[in-house]
C-alpha cells in the first residue's frame, strides 16, 4: 500500500475537507473526514487502489460524539476517522462495496447507537433479542 | 420439495461452544441458513474501561482459552507503543515462541475436532495425544497449559534456562516426528479426503470481499501472512514459509494447518538457538502518556487487531478487540449454501470458529 498516493487521490477526491493526515503507532495512518464522505473515500481505497481489507470498525462515544474509526490494511494500516453527532448517529452503510463489514456495523450500531442506512440486516448481533436498555459502550454519566 | 427449516443451538453436539443456526433445508440439502451469536457476550470491551493497563492484561488473556497468548501479545504491543517503550530482544524472543508453541496447540486442537466431526477417532485420539507434548512445554515455561501470563505490558514474565532449552528442544523433536505421521496419515486418507474436498468452498473472491483472514483466506489462495508482511515481535528473526493453497475448502485448511504446525516447529528450534541474553523485560510506567495505536498480530485463527486509546491515565478510554472469528462466521452461510446436511459439522469445523473470541 502506497499510503502517499492513497492521501493524495483522497486530496483530489474531497479538495474542500482538511484531512488531518497523522501517524498512529503500529504503523498507521490516519485520516480525519466528515461522515457523508466516508463512504465515497472508501469507493475510492476500493476502486483506484484495490484495498478492499477493512480489519475492523471501531466506535466510540468520547462524551461529545461519537467517533467511528474504519481500519483499512494492506501492509500497513489506513484508518478513516469520522466523527458523529451523539443525538442522531447516522452514517451510510459500507456493505455494498464491503460485504464483510455487515457484522462490524451491527456491533457497532447496537453497542453506540448508530445507523447505519441501507444495511442489509439491521439487528443486533451480540445482545440479547429483547434488550431494552441504551446502547451500552454509550458513557454511563451522560445517561440521565 | 418442501421446505423444512430446522433450528440447531446453542447448545448441541456440533461444537462445545453456544451458536444458533437455522438451516433451511430441502431433503438434505441446505438452501439457505441463518446465524445468531452473543449468548456468551461478556461486555469485556466496557471492562477494558473500568481496569488499569495492568489488570487489562489479565482480562485479554481471558478472552479466549486457546489463543490467550495472542491477545496479550496485540494489547501488550499495542500499550507498549502508546508508551513508547524498548522491548528486550530476550522478551520478544520468548514471546514469540510461546505465540509459536500456542499456534500449534490450536491448530492440532483443531485437526482433532475436525477428525471428530468426519469420524475419525483415530486422527482425533492422537491428535489430541500429540497436543499434550506442546501442552507440556507452555506448562514447563510458563506454569499454565491455557492461560500462561506470560506477557507483561514492557516484556515477559517468564524466563528459560540452558536445561529447559535442551528439554524443550527434545520435546520439539518428539512432536515433529507425530506431527509427520499425523500427515502421513491424512495425506493417504481416502475417507478424510472424500469428507473434506470440495466442502465449504470459498472463493478467493469471497474471502477477499468478506475480508477473511488466517488459515481459512491462506487456503483459498490468499498470500497473507502478518508474521511476514508486518513482522512484529522477533518474526524478523525468523525464517519460514507462509502455507496456502488453492482449492478453498475444508481439505486445504485442514493442509495448510497442519503444514503450519511443521513450520512452527522450525520457528521455535531457530528461537530456541539464538535466543539472545538480556533483560526480561522493559520498566512501565502505569500511567500510558494521551494516543491511540492500532495494533495487529498474527494469532492462530489470523488477523487479530486491538486499538487502545488513551486519555493519559492509567485506564484505557478505549480497547477494541476484533478477532479474526468474526469474519468467518459472516462466510457460513455462503458456505453452506448447497451442502449436505451432514457436511455441516465439517463446515462449522474447517472454518476452525471460537465463539468466546467473536463474542467477547
Amino acid at each position: 500500500m502506497n499510503v502517499e498516493l492513497i492521501l493524495e487521490s483522497l486530496r483530489e477526491t474531497f479538495s474542500t475537507e482538511p484531512l488531518e493526515p497523522q501517524a498512529v503507532p503500529i504503523d498507521e495512518t490516519f485520516v480525519t473526514l466528515p461522515p457523508d464522505c466516508i463512504h465515497a473515500a472508501v469507493q475510492v481505497l476500493v476502486e483506484r487502489f484495490d484495498l478492499r481489507h477493512l480489519s475492523a470498525i471501531t466506535g466510540e462515544d468520547t462524551g461529545g460524539e461519537i467517533v467511528l474509526l474504519y481500519h483499512f490494511w494492506d501492509g500497513h494500516g489506513l484508518t478513516l476517522r469520522t466523527s458523529l453527532p451523539r443525538e442522531d448517529a447516522r452514517i451510510t452503510t459500507l456493505t455494498d462495496m464491503i460485504p464483510g463489514a455487515v457484522f462490524y456495523e451491527r456491533e457497532a450500531s447496537e453497542m453506540l447507537g448508530v445507523a447505519f442506512d441501507g444495511h442489509p440486516n439491521p439487528h443486533t448481533l451480540l445482545l440479547p433479542d429483547d434488550w431494552a436498555g441504551e446502547p451500552p459502550l454509550r458513557r454511563q454519566e451522560e445517561r440521565q | 420439495m418442501n421446505r423444512i427449516t430446522i433450528p440447531i443451538g446453542p447448545q448441541h453436539p456440533a461444537l462445545k461452544e453456544p451458536i444458533s443456526f437455522l438451516l433451511t433445508v430441502e431433503g438434505e440439502r441446505i438452501v439457505e441458513s441463518a446465524l445468531r451469536i452473543g449468548y456468551v457476550h461478556r461486555g469485556l470491551e466496557r471492562i477494558f474501561q473500568n481496569r488499569s493497563y495492568v489488570q487489562n492484561v489479565h482480562v485479554v488473556e481471558r478472552i479466549c482459552g486457546i489463543c490467550s497468548h495472542a491477545h496479550t501479545t496485540a494489547y501488550c504491543q499495542g500499550v507498549e507503543a502508546l508508551l513508547g517503550l524498548q522491548i528486550p530482544p530476550r522478551a520478544l524472543c520468548l514471546r514469540t515462541l510461546l505465540c509459536e508453541l500456542e499456534r500449534i496447540h490450536s491448530h492440532l486442537l483443531w485437526l482433532g475436532v475436525l477428525a471428530e466431526h468426519v469420524g475419525f477417532t483415530t486422527i482425533f485420539m492422537y491428535a489430541w495425544r500429540d497436543r499434550e507434548i506442546v501442552l507440556d512445554i507452555m506448562e514447563a515455561l510458563s506454569g499454565g497449559r491455557v492461560a500462561h501470563a506470560v506477557n507483561v505490558i514492557g516484556g515477559v514474565r517468564i524466563d528459560v534456562d540452558q536445561e529447559q532449552v535442551c528439554l524443550t528442544l527434545a520435546r520439539l523433536d518428539e512432536l515433529e516426528r507425530r506431527i509427520e505421521t499425523l500427515l502421513g496419515v491424512i495425506r493417504h486418507e481416502r475417507t478424510l479426503q472424500a469428507r473434506t474436498r470440495a466442502v465449504g468452498h470459498l472463493s478467493i473472491e469471497q474471502v477477499r470481499s468478506h475480508c477473511v483472514v488466517g488459515p481459512v483466506a491462506r487456503a483459498s489462495g490468499m498470500d497473507v501472512d502478518l508474521r511476514r508482511d508486518a513482522p512484529y515481535a522477533a518474526y524478523d528473526r525468523l525464517d519460514f514459509r507462509v502455507i496456502t493453497a488453492e482449492e478453498g475448502d475444508v481439505w486445504a485448511r485442514t493442509m495448510v494447518r497442519v503444514l503450519e504446525t511443521v513450520e512452527s516447529v522450525g520457528m521455535c528450534r531457530q528461537l530456541l538457538a539464538e535466543l539472545p541474553d538480556g533483560p526480561l523485560a522493559a520498566p512501565a510506567s502505569r500511567r500510558v502518556p494521551p494516543g491511540q495505536v492500532v495494533s495487529r498480530c498474527e494469532a492462530p485463527r489470523g488477523e487479530l487487531v486491538y486499538y487502545i486509546r488513551s486519555d493519559g491515565g492509567d485506564r484505557p478510554a478505549r480497547v477494541k478487540v476484533r478477532t479474526p472469528t468474526l469474519m468467518t462466521l459472516a462466510t457460513l452461510s455462503d458456505q453452506l449454501r448447497g451442502v449436505n446436511t451432514a457436511d455441516v459439522p465439517t463446515v462449522l469445523s474447517g472454518v476452525d470458529l471460537c465463539i468466546a473470541c467473536a463474542d467477547r
